[in-house]
């Protein structure tokens, strides 16, 4: 049964962009070739881990989201763990209207990107495509998770 | 019984203390709620998620996600954040996800 499947994995910081590039082509190969289709292959980008991993403080964020039948996950499962360059990951089976909507939402940001690559491209930053870029780097520029503001309800005191 | 008699205040076992009946009282223009205990007003809690209409919680957004994890980054409890049952298991849900991928703390001192 074909079921829509998000994969986000996390690898070393250490690596260098060839390296990651080699990482990430890998597993691609094992969805393309197990028969999955690609919706979004994104690299979310390099975050601040909310606690340390294998003793490292940042790692590279990579999303898989694809049809597939279950052995894709599965084998990409066995691969994530044998990596030694792949500190964390997660295999989530969506339901049927939030994967439609991570689809459509995949699509509109890769059109996003590619205008904000175009404008980039053409040497003008117009006001539209630095939204959308600023948009597309959400993630990334997320506050990290220890840091939270003084005035967070703490609902310990009130009891 | 004894308790009463013993008690100075004397007030406790007919009015509800403090503001609460008289201030309250006061201002109340609406319909009156029979004996119902007034206290200072307090904004009603509702659930967020079902004022959006959301029908699934997403793990990475964790704009929305840090709101529900409070300092010590335990899971905001229902009866707090007025999260309806349904809402706060998917809540749960994509806490725990998030956590496991490190875009969220497990605890934090």
């Amino acid at each position: 049964m074909i079921r829509t499947y998000e994969t986000v994995f996390i690898t070393l910081p250490t690596l260098t962009d060839e390296e990651e590039k080699v990482v990430v082509d890998a597993l691609t190969a094992v969805v393309s070739d197990g028969g999955g289709v690609f919706a979004a292959n994104d690299r979310m980008g390099r975050r601040r881990l909310a606690y340390p991993i294998k003793k490292f403080e940042d790692g590279v964020y990579t999303r898989f989201l694809y049809d597939s039948d279950s052995g894709v996950p599965k084998e990409l499962d066995r691969r994530l763990r044998i990596s030694d360059k792949v500190i964390r990951h997660m295999t989530i089976s969506m339901e049927l209207d939030w994967a439609v909507a991570s689809k459509e939402q995949a699509v509109r940001d890769a059109q996003a990107r590619a205008e904000a690559e175009a404008a980039r491209a053409a040497g003008l930053v117009t006001d539209e495509a630095a939204r959308v870029a600023s948009l597309l780097t959400d993630v990334s520029d997320a506050p990290p998770a220890g840091a939270r503001d003084e005035d967070d309800v703490d609902f310990e005191d009130q009891n | 019984m004894g308790y009463m008699r013993d008690n100075p205040g004397g007030g406790y076992g007919s009015r509800p203390p403090g503001g609460g009946g008289g201030g309250g009282g006061g201002r109340g223009a609406g319909p009156r709620t029979g004996g119902r205990k007034r206290f200072l007003f307090r904004r009603r809690k509702y659930c967020k998620f079902c004022e959006d209409k959301a029908r699934w919680v997403d793990y990475k957004d964790l704009r929305t996600l840090q709101s529900y994890i409070p300092e010590r980054a335990k899971i905001l409890p229902r009866r707090i954040s007025g999260t309806c049952a349904t809402h706060q298991r998917q809540l749960m849900q994509a806490i725990k996800r998030a956590r496991n991928l490190a875009l969220i703390p497990f605890t934090s001192d």
